[in-house]
């Protein structure tokens, strides 16, 4: 009984491998293959960036050099402008830009001076959040202005400063359009 | 039985959490830059005038460092006759360190003339002023008007310029031989204002 069991397994072996070299036939058979390039993907581009230094100019439009060499009397209205370089690119590339002012410190009476800004143009037009992609970097203008206002009486301020801190500026990509990504649950 | 179900709200509660994350992650994490800029610091003025008296020679800011107005005495250099004027000026100097274009004009009240020790020799007293170029001028009789309630102004006083005020006082012909020995305290109020010397500015 063990040399039937042992010639029943030899032959199993035998067998198997007799498919095996049978198989081998169908590598020989034909075959053919095709490559595909999918391609280089590139990242767009966001940047801001302050690129020279801003610009204080007065009422009769005359440069200011040194502001802090500069000092301002009732009826003088200064004008100060900032340009930063917007670089925008990538084919849903969509991005709002702020300006805030931050450590503002005023040592005037309120009620003597005025102050607007910081509000932002492109190309001398108000801006249009968002902005889009562009070939070309966008020149983005940020402007404050301070009024010493001729109303001021006696000698009321004389000696005092305004300090502006800082203008901070965010550039902020935004989903704009379809295919970005997926709105959040419940938007 | 309670470990179990707290295991299973702890489960709940955090996967809740993550879920919330993972949503809101994605309108978080698109690019962004920024940039800073420094306007800087706006400083106002001061509003400096400089007063020196003529023949006294004062000399003193119209304001004090206390905030209080200046006193400036001019001192006649010679007595007073029947007929006759003495003369005084005030230089004023517009000494502010304004930045942009700051003019002042200067301006003489109606004078005041108050007698001393009972006296009554303010009522033989007229007071004339003029505007001049320089010191010098005031001792030159020609040009002086009657200061009245509408004063004497000044022309326009640049940064760094001055202009000079001159003042007559003259006795009348007329004074009786019993005011001789008196005297009386002649008082001037003097103002300097800014003129608006922008376009627009004012």
């Amino acid at each position: 009984m063990k040399n039937s069991t042992l010639i029943k397994g030899t032959a199993a072996i035998a067998v198997g491998a007799a498919l095996l070299l049978g198989g081998s036939g169908t590598l020989a058979a034909w075959n053919d293959s095709v490559s595909a390039a999918p391609g280089t993907i590139t990242a767009g581009t966001l940047d801001v960036a302050k690129t020279a230094a801003g610009v204080w100019k007065d009422r009769a439009n005359n440069t200011i050099a040194d502001i802090s060499a500069y000092r301002v009397v009732p009826g003088d209205k200064l004008t100060f402008t900032q340009d930063v370089d917007v670089t925008l690119t990538g084919d849903k590339m969509a991005a709002s830009i702020t300006a805030l002012g931050t450590g503002e410190s005023n040592g005037f009476t309120s009620n003597n001076v005025s102050i607007t800004g910081p509000s932002l143009t492109v190309g001398g037009t108000a801006i249009a959040n968002n902005l889009t992609q562009s070939a070309n970097v966008q020149k983005v203008t940020a402007t404050i202005t301070f009024e010493f206002l001729s109303g001021t009486s006696g000698q009321s301020d004389v000696n005092k400063t305004y300090d502006f801190g800082n203008i901070g500026f965010t550039l902020q990509q935004v989903v704009a359009g379809d295919g970005l990504v997926p709105k959040p649950a419940g938007a | 039985m309670r470990i179990k179900r707290t295991l299973q709200a702890a489960g709940i509660i955090g996967a809740a959490v993550i879920l919330g994350l993972l949503t809101v992650q994605g309108t978080y994490a698109l690019w962004s830059a920024t940039a800073v800029a420094a306007p800087g610091t706006v400083s106002s003025a001061s509003f400096t005038v400089n007063l020196t008296a003529t023949p006294s020679g004062q000399a003193t800011t119209m304001t004090l460092p206390d905030g209080k107005p200046a006193n400036l005495i001019l001192t006649p250099a010679a007595a007073l006759l029947p007929g006759t004027s003495v003369y005084g000026g005030v230089v004023v100097t517009n000494s502010t360190d304004a930045g942009g274009t700051f003019n002042t004009v200067a301006t003489v009240g109606q004078p005041a003339v108050a007698n001393l020790s009972g006296g009554t020799l303010s009522q033989y007293v007229t007071v004339s002023g003029k505007a001049a170029a320089s010191a010098a001028d005031c001792s030159t009789a020609s040009g002086y008007a009657p200061l009245g309630a509408s004063g004497l102004a000044s022309s326009a006083v640049p940064k760094s310029g001055s202009t000079v005020l001159c003042f007559q006082v003259t006795l009348s012909p007329s004074a009786p031989s019993a005011v001789k020995g008196q005297a009386v305290a002649i008082t001037l109020p003097l103002t300097v204002r800014q003129l608006c010397g922008v376009p627009g500015g004012c």
